[in-house]
């Protein structure tokens, strides 16, 4: 057969050492229920369980570039529900947060949101939120963040005239420069695999 | 015994509401002498009781009839020892609850009720312990020295009774002296079998007598009364015990079968139990050639769940693979252990297990193989992922591990042959036929009974000792016979245990209720037995052929020998002799007939049809009692007379009914078949059998055969009870009145 | 009753209606709040984009270090984002003391520690328990007769570890509208995730989520959904505009927060205190006609 998968340990070996929660899937048992569970599981191309097998079996390229691993919406549902208490949605940030540094863009807006999200955080110690989605948009160039923003004007608009939009630019933390210590420090110690 | 008969009608749970109790009185009882007729509103309570009791010893009264609620209720309130006959009428579940209130046929259906009672109480007799003339024994015989063995026969020593342990090999221990470690409670991790342990332990206690290289020759006798035939290293040996238990384990699915899979043609291919024998002598190593292992494959479910094979699940194997999987793991930390598996079944808190070889990071592949091959001294597998719905390759395999299923040691390798009795229609040229797996002569050698209905226990299809699997796993179809362990069904070894100790009471049990003369279960306690009157008998054999419990020998003029302590009370003998020359004490051809004459038959012209029905009282009669618990209502023409197994309905009943002009016969009995729930495994399939042949009778009367019907019903069928009954009474008003009525 | 009071960074912009009428409402029944000094973000659910798993818990950390050489108060974070990141590090470094020794390595680079000693409590959890239901019920003056409201609990105000009411049928925002004078109509997706963090980024995903929330609840004869996150407020009020557009509907359902309820029901302003003038869809109407 042409297209016989090879199973190859390594990369379950790659994924239990280097990715957060990655030792977790050991325990599936491939019930399903965090599939069931999950509120975007129809836009999924793998369903968490499937992610797994495909790990199991080696087959890096599929789960890295899965866009599933980017579609948590952190609802916690898969958490609570699995049977052999596997925490789904950290293993999910974690093979996410993985697949990013090696290279792969799984899921294009939400890994802008979220680095800049990560980018804002580490900078001001604080959330700046109207600074972020015009970071977000921007992200894909200049025509496409326009042609986005103006797509969000009449929410960010209607927020602004509610007084739910801080029109002041966010400031930093007093104590930006020891957090910045410490995540530092925290980023070299734990998991999650170096850059590729 | 003189008989002072008195009635005592209960007016309590709406009975009094539903009926004329002073017209029942009368009416009910008029054909029948009756010393005394009392009522009372509450006849459960300790005034009733007191009542009764008042009566017994100051007026003499020793055989009570009490009309209230079910007798499979309150029989322990109502019992006035052991010599005073209690007859119950039921007007509560079959009639008050069931029936509407103060109506003409409500009131009919209670005063045949009360008739029926009558004439059966006057047709019971007091109950006297069948005793044998030999001294009975209470030892145990445990027939193979394995897990379960040794565990009865130490069981059975602790708990004060003599055990006689019978094993083929040299030594004690069967499988469970060959493996390397166990997983057992609490299935966090491997333990020592402990074999050795439980040997010791049956060699210093002085309660079990060993007999190892040994195989029992003969078994004679009945529960009680067993003379067990030992040939013990050459020599004959004799004992004599009360009850036996078979604990002959196991063999191994063949895998000479499983070529697919690899078996016989790679050398690195073994079994399961190789793999344990291999774990157990010291290093897991390639057979080939004697080198490391890296590398395994266990195939789960190889000849398992495949009809081809061996169709069902063994329940032990995923776990043994995960205990092989951690003696690979112990031995290189590096190695890598896949498993190929259909489901993983590890049972109960054996799924602990199961957690810890995830943790340990063996690969669980959900799949089956489709090819098994050798490339550059490695073997790889081709198996289809379901997970991944694609074909999936597994390379560079040191070795492949097939989990075989279990096999009860009794099954033959081929059907066996006998030789044909003259009249058979299946013989082959030789003149011999093949015997059936429900036959006792079916199984391996390993009891040697000296039984007509021949030499082994009778096995279901896979070849396991037949038992009633839910109410009753250990027991056989031969009374005073237990199986325990992985002959019973396959298990692991907590269970295997566990079985020992429930088959171990079982068999103590047997032999104390024998010596008292009671039956052991269903009818636990019953202190009839079947009587035989001789001089009329035929030696038509269908009493020595029926039994399901092979209670009859034979001898050479084909007499019937009856071994009492074999019977279970079930009747089936007296339903099968054409010549109704068997009966009990309490429940005999004639006293079931006259309780059918005993039912008032109303005119044609008055257009109120009766039906009788035989029903079993082990599942209808429960499921009948629910419904009317559950105050379903049902046509209140149909008489319902209780069986102890609708296997000993005599067909006698129904020419004796139909010629009476009762218009239609229900037959109310259990599910029979391969998942049969007979509690005398055979009755209601025999039942069903000889109805086949009632149309001969109802032709011979010109009577329409839609006039009889057998129905199966399951204990939890309640819901369904009224609908067969109006069912059938919808059939009965087509057909139309028997024309005998009023001769 | 004090408590420190982890608001976070969206109860300053997007969901300033809840800071607004927590503070006034919860002061009322006797809660006192101090702000934890120089606090930070808590990472929300999509840094994992830009940070490990340790770093999103050293950040969690910092704040709970600061509370915790503070004072012994419990932390209340009303939003339901900061409360299940900064309760995750607790539980995790609880199951793990070489997690905590790890977290203390980091927090050391600025001159932190962390004992693991301080609780985090969720805002429905204090009034709850801590408060209670019968001086809630005393303060109220303007009850809300009966008025129709769904309680929409989301995701991570009580999921994974169900603290303070259960994961899978949760009923404390059910006994604390009720006690206002609601009605707390059933709701089968009261516990359904609304998109979350993601909402914005994967939209055309998460407007079908908030399009069944809505629907349920106007099924089940809501005529207000109130809620105790500001990314369930944000994402169920602000886009009710898009999914008309996308699946041709017409949801012009207020959704407000539990504390404005509270502000409304106890007599208090229903613009400085009950903050209803920031809510985009005005409630203002169906709250006026309950009330009477």
């Amino acid at each position: 057969m042409e297209n016989m998968v090879n199973y190859n340990p390594s990369f379950a070996e790659e994924v239990f050492r280097d990715v957060d929660s990655g030792d977790e899937i050991k325990m599936c048992m491939n019930c399903g229920v965090c599939a069931g569970s999950c509120p975007l599981r129809e836009h999924m191309d793998y369903p968490p369980r499937q992610i797994f097998s495909l790990i199991r079996a080696g087959k890096r390229e599929e789960v890295l570039s899965s866009k599933s691993i980017m579609l948590c919406t952190s609802c916690y549902a898969c958490v609570v529900k699995c049977p052999r208490d596997i925490p789904v949605m950290d293993v999910m940030h974690g093979l996410g947060h993985y697949a990013l540094k090696q290279g792969y863009v799984p899921r294009k807006d939400t890994a802008n949101f979220g680095k800049e999200f990560w980018n804002q955080v580490y900078k001001l110690g604080r959330i700046d939120e109207k600074d972020l989605p015009r970071r977000v948009f921007f992200a894909g160039g200049f025509i496409a963040g326009i042609k986005a923003m103006l797509n969000f004007m009449d929410i960010g608009l209607k927020l602004m005239l509610h007084r739910r939009m801080k029109l002041l630019p966010e400031r930093k933390i007093k104590g930006v420069k020891s957090l910045q210590k410490m995540l530092d420090k925290a980023e070299g110690l734990g998991k999650g695999g170096a850059a590729a | 015994m003189d008989k002072k008969t008195a009635i005592y009608i209960c007016t309590g749970c709406g009975i009094g509401d539903a009926l004329d109790i002073e017209q029942l009185k009368e009416e009910g009882t008029e054909d029948f002498s009756i010393d005394l007729t009392k009522d009372h509103p509450f006849l459960c309570a300790q005034e009733g009781v007191d009542l009764i009791k008042q009566d017994i010893e100051g007026e003499g009264v020793n055989t009570v009839i009490i009309a209230a609620c079910s007798y499979r209720v309150n029989y322990d309130v109502f019992n006035f020892g052991q010599g005073v006959i209690v007859q119950r009428v039921n007007l509560r579940e079959q009639v008050a609850w069931s029936q509407p209130p103060k109506e003409e046929d409500t009131q009919m259906l209670a005063e045949d009720n009360l008739r029926i009672g009558c004439s059966q109480a006057k047709n019971t007799e007091l109950t006297e312990p069948f005793k044998a003339e030999e001294e009975y024994s209470k030892d145990i015989l445990v027939v193979g020295g394995g897990l379960a063995g040794m565990t009865v026969a130490l069981e059975t020593a602790k708990a004060g009774y003599q055990a006689i342990l019978v094993e083929k090999e040299d030594k004690l221990g069967g499988f469970l002296g060959k493996m390397k470690s166990t997983i057992t409670m609490p299935y966090k991790e491997l333990s020592d079998p402990g074999a050795e342990d439980l040997i010791k332990a049956i060699e210093e206690e002085p309660k079990v007598k060993v007999y190892t290289s040994s195989t029992v020759e003969k078994i004679s006798g009945a529960p009680g009364l067993y003379t067990v035939d030992i040939k013990s290293n050459g020599n004959g040996a004799s004992e004599r015990v009360g009850a036996v238990v078979q604990a002959t384990g196991w063999v191994p699915y063949d895998a000479n079968k499983l070529g697919h899979l690899g078996y016989g043609k790679f050398k690195d291919v073994i079994t399961n139990v190789e793999m344990e024998e291999m774990a157990a002598a010291g290093k897991i190593t390639r057979p080939s050639d004697g080198s490391d292992v890296k590398n395994v494959l266990f195939i789960q479910c190889a000849g398992s769940r495949d009809p081809e094979h061996l169709p069902y699940c063994s329940s032990a194997c995923c776990l043994v693979s995960m205990k092989q999987a951690t003696y690979v793991k112990e031995q290189n930390a590096e190695a890598v252990n896949y498993v190929l598996y259909k489901d993983v079944r590890t049972v109960g808190q054996a799924e602990d297990f199961y957690r810890k070889a995830q943790e340990d990071g063996n690969i669980f592949i959900r799949g089956e193989a489709a090819n098994v091959g050798e490339a550059g001294g490695k073997l790889f597998v081709e198996a289809d992922d379901e997970l991944l719905g694609e074909r999936v390759k597994i390379e560079d395999l040191d070795l492949i591990v097939l989990a075989v299923g279990m096999v009860p040691a009794s099954k033959p390798e081929t059907a066996p042959k006998i030789k044909a009795p003259a009249d058979a229609e299946d013989a082959d040229e030789d003149g011999m036929m093949e015997v059936m797996p429900d036959s006792g002569f079916f199984a391996n050698s390993a009891l040697n009974l000296e039984y007509r209905q021949g030499p082994e226990l009778p096995t279901l299809k896979y070849g396991f000792p037949d038992s009633h699997f839910i109410c009753f796993p250990y027991e056989t179809r031969r009374t005073g016979i237990y199986s325990a362990g992985c002959i019973r069904r396959p298990m692991e070894t907590a269970k295997a245990i566990d079985d020992a100790v429930g088959a171990a009471m079982k068999a103590i049990q047997c032999t104390e209720a024998t010596a008292e003369g009671k039956a052991v279960h269903p009818r636990a306690g019953d202190l009839s037995y079947p009587e035989i009157d001789m001089k009329r008998c035929t030696q038509c054999k269908r009493c020595t052929e029926e039994c399901p419990f092979g209670m009859f020998n034979e001898d050479e003029e084909a007499n019937p020998l009856p071994n009492p302590t074999r019977c279970r009370r079930c009747g089936i003998c007296m339903g099968a002799c054409p010549e109704r020359i068997i009966s009990f004490k309490n429940y005999s051809v004639g006293m079931i007939g006259n309780m059918i004459k005993s039912i008032h038959v109303p005119e044609e012209d008055e257009e109120k049809p009766r039906v009788v029905c035989l029903i079993c009282e082990n599942d209808a009669l429960p499921a009948l009692d629910m419904a009317g618990i559950k105050r379903m209502k049902w046509s209140p023409y149909v008489r319902f007379i209780p069986m102890r197994c609708l296997g000993s309905m005599n067909l006698v009943w129904i020419a004796d009914s139909m010629s009476r002009g009762i218009d239609g016969i229900l037959l109310l009995g259990c599910r029979h078949g391969d998942d049969y729930q007979c509690h005398f495994v055979k009755g209601s399939e025999l039942a069903e059998t000889r109805l086949s042949k009632v149309s001969e009778t109802l032709d011979r009367l010109a009577l329409e055969s839609e006039r009889v019907k057998f129905v199966e019903v399951g204990i939890t069928d309640y819901d369904k009870i009224p609908v067969i009954i109006n069912e059938f009474m919808e059939t009965i008003e087509k057909v139309g009145p028997n024309p005998y009525k009023g001769w | 009753m004090k408590y420190f009071l982890y608001w976070g960074c969206s109860l300053e912009g997007t969901g300033a209606n809840f800071l607004v009428s927590l503070k006034p409402a919860c002061e009322a029944l006797g809660m006192e709040f101090e702000e934890i000094e120089d606090w930070n973000c808590c990472g929300a659910s999509v840094s994992y984009a830009g940070a490990n798993d340790l770093a999103i818990k050293v950040l969690n950390a910092r704040n709970l270090a600061i509370a915790e050489a503070e004072a012994n108060y419990d932390i209340v974070a009303p939003c339901s984002s900061c409360y299940i990141q900064m309760i995750k590090v607790n539980h995790e470094i609880q199951e793990d003391p070489e997690l905590l020794k790890q977290v203390n390595e980091c927090l050391a680079e600025g001159g932190l520690s962390y004992k693991g000693g301080i609780k985090v409590r969720h805002i429905q959890d204090v009034l709850y328990n801590d408060v209670g239901v019968d001086k809630i019920k005393a303060k109220v003056s303007k009850p809300l007769n009966g008025l129709k409201v769904a309680g929409y609990v989301g995701c991570q105000s009580v999921r994974p570890y169900g603290e303070y009411d259960s994961v899978n049928r949760p009923v404390v925002q059910d006994r604390l509208l009720e006690a206002l004078g609601a009605e707390a109509v059933p709701f089968p997706t009261k516990i359904r995730c609304c998109g979350s963090g993601i909402f914005l980024p994967e939209i055309d995903y998460c407007m079908g989520l908030v399009k069944d929330i809505l629907e349920d609840a106007l099924n089940h004869g809501a005529e207000l959904i109130s809620t105790v996150c500001p990314m369930c407020a944000m994402n169920l009020e602000m886009y009710q505009g898009r999914i008309n557009e996308a699946y041709g509907t017409d949801f012009d359902v207020p959704i407000v927060y539990l504390t404005q309820l509270m502000a409304v029901a106890f007599g208090m302003d229903l613009k400085k205190d009950a903050a209803l003038n920031y809510n985009v869809i005005p409630p203002e109407g169906i709250l006026k006609a309950a009330i009477g």
